[in-house]
């Protein structure tokens, strides 16, 4: 594995200028360019809240910076995974013809979905502070604010390793993708996004102990969104059906648990994907 | 020291009857067809010294494509060794890896950037390389609105810019007018005088009689003559009369 990241730095120049060009490709024929990454979570946000705060009761204040500090994190995940299935397949020309780190495809897809989530976050926090002008008590920044950068890098070696893992095996077998498809649709239901990890605190609690919110948060992706919403949420009681929750604190041991498997995901993606990458030109 | 050493280098692929593969036949490996091997190249040895110009002959099958993308890394070998020393750029097929979307010039870039070049370097040869290929007044367009002598005019002038020391070429310069092939091959000359080293694949024997130093004839993944272009040509073409239709590794 040493010899191969040795090679990938080689080709640093080659990557930079992949993840330029899937920036420039992805909007290149659109008139609001960036702003559509920008849009479909916004207005996802709205919708949910809006159901929330008068469909479901849910009178939880700052509803949808809580929506908005999971769902984007999530969705960022989701793209990864998404984009990176098809990488190698829609360059196989290239593969066919030239020599590279073939890593440097889903990688670069990786990083320019990174970027993006970036942008995201930084417009999340104009967010907040307009949400902090309207109302002096939530502030746009905690102490655990500092610990973001963790979470961003747990969150990137999970995405990274996934995308290899599946950007490889989606070469051989394209069922993959729709494995991953659905996949990602009932991990939405499984990270706390439209409920909150005080509800599944709770439960547990009905249920004799820590066990069952230990297991919840064994789901990597589960636990950023409820790092991601103790780190970027001014802590409030929240309220699930009916019930108001005291926020809890953030969990750092489950949270390492999170980064351990993280980084083991990343490993382990980026071991199949070297075992396979030769064979993607000779694919039966 | 030599540019390019081939040592018994042997390729194998798998034949496969049902075309794709899909989780069905992964499953379902009990039912799976016993897998078919076809041997490509066969225990191929290659010396090709530095500013040399090696041309390799051959019926359709005989392993050439083969040989040229394994020596552009593309496959991996099956056994055996090739070593490569200098850079290399490889001419297969040209204008692959242009996005259609992207303008001639930001292709232009990400092309150099492939073979090898810094986005400092390749800043430097951008202009040289466009007027190479005499395309001033379309490199701004998205290279999809480009006719195929275009691209092809386009990849070859990336290809001879970056500076390599080996080239790659396959059966690449019959494309272009006239007055652009002329150009190729003075381009070509040129590179050769500055030392350069050229493995290259043809059908058109002129082309190979006025290149090449040597001729390569391989025939059902072995090499079947070297030597000099002229004797080994009348002995392929010859040997191409006499069998009629020469069984191919393909059929």
């Amino acid at each position: 594995m040493l010899v191969e990241l040795k090679e990938l730095w080689k080709f640093r120049e080659l990557l930079i200028s992949m993840v330029q060009r899937d920036l420039k490709i992805r909007y290149k024929n659109s008139f609001l360019g960036f702003f559509w990454s920008l849009l479909n979570p916004l207005i996802t946000v709205l919708v949910m809240t809006v159901v929330f705060k008068n469909f479901l009761g849910n009178d939880t204040k700052n509803l949808s910076a809580y929506i908005l500090a999971a769902y984007l994190p999530y969705m960022f995940f989701q793209l990864c995974l998404m984009d990176s299935s098809q990488t190698i397949l829609t360059n196989i020309t290239i593969i066919r013809k030239i020599y590279f780190p073939r890593e440097i495809l889903p990688l670069a897809s990786v990083i320019s979905n990174f970027i993006h989530f970036l942008l995201a976050l930084l417009v999340f926090f104009l967010f907040l502070l307009g949400v902090y002008i309207s109302d002096r008590t939530l502030s746009p920044f905690q102490w655990t604010t500092l610990a973001l950068p963790l979470l961003l890098l747990i969150n990137l070696m999970l995405a990274t390793g996934l995308s290899l893992f599946i950007s490889a095996l989606n070469t051989f077998y394209e069922d993959v993708k729709y494995i991953v498809s659905v996949s990602l649709y009932l991990l939405f239901f499984l990270c706390p996004i439209m409920y909150f990890s005080e509800g599944v605190y709770a439960k547990s609690m009905q249920h004799g102990g820590l066990l069952l919110y230990r297991l919840y948060h064994l789901n990597p992706v589960a636990m950023l969104c409820t790092a991601y919403r103790k780190v970027l949420v001014a802590p409030q009681p929240v309220s699930d059906h009916g019930s108001i929750y005291a926020p809890l604190t953030l969990d750092w041991v489950l949270l390492g648990v999170a980064g351990v498997i993280s980084f083991l995901v990343l490993v382990g993606g980026y071991a199949t994907f070297n075992r396979l990458k030769w064979k993607f030109v000779e694919r039966p | 020291m030599n540019a390019i050493e081939i040592r018994s280098l042997c390729k194998e692929f798998t034949l496969s009857s049902s075309g794709a593969a899909s989780f069905k036949t992964m499953l379902l490996w009990w039912k799976r067809r016993h897998v078919e091997r076809l041997e490509v190249l066969k225990s191929l040895d290659l010396d090709v010294a530095k500013g040399e110009c090696v041309a390799v002959i051959g019926r359709n099958g005989a392993g050439k494509s083969t040989l040229l993308s394994l020596l552009a890394r593309v496959y991996k070998p099956t056994s055996g060794s090739v070593q490569i020393n200098g850079r290399l750029a490889p001419l297969l097929e040209l204008g692959a890896g242009f996005h259609p979307d992207l303008s001639g010039r930001e292709n232009v870039f990400f092309n150099g950037i492939i073979l090898g070049l810094t986005r400092k370097e390749m800043r430097l040869r951008l202009d040289r390389i466009v007027e190479f290929a005499e395309l001033e007044r379309h490199i701004d367009a998205p290279v999809r609105t480009f006719s195929s002598g275009m691209l092809a005019r386009l990849g070859f002038s990336v290809a001879v810019h970056v500076d390599a020391e080996v080239l790659l070429v396959d059966e690449v310069l019959a494309v272009g007018d006239f007055e652009f092939e002329r150009k190729c091959y003075a381009k070509i000359d040129e590179f050769r005088q500055a030392g350069g080293t050229i493995l290259f694949v043809s059908h058109q024997m002129d082309a190979v009689r006025r290149v090449a130093d040597r001729c390569v004839w391989l025939q059902n993944g072995e090499i079947r003559e070297i030597g000099a272009p002229d004797q080994v040509i009348v002995h392929y073409e010859q040997g191409d009369a006499a069998h009629g239709v020469e069984p191919s590794a393909h059929e």
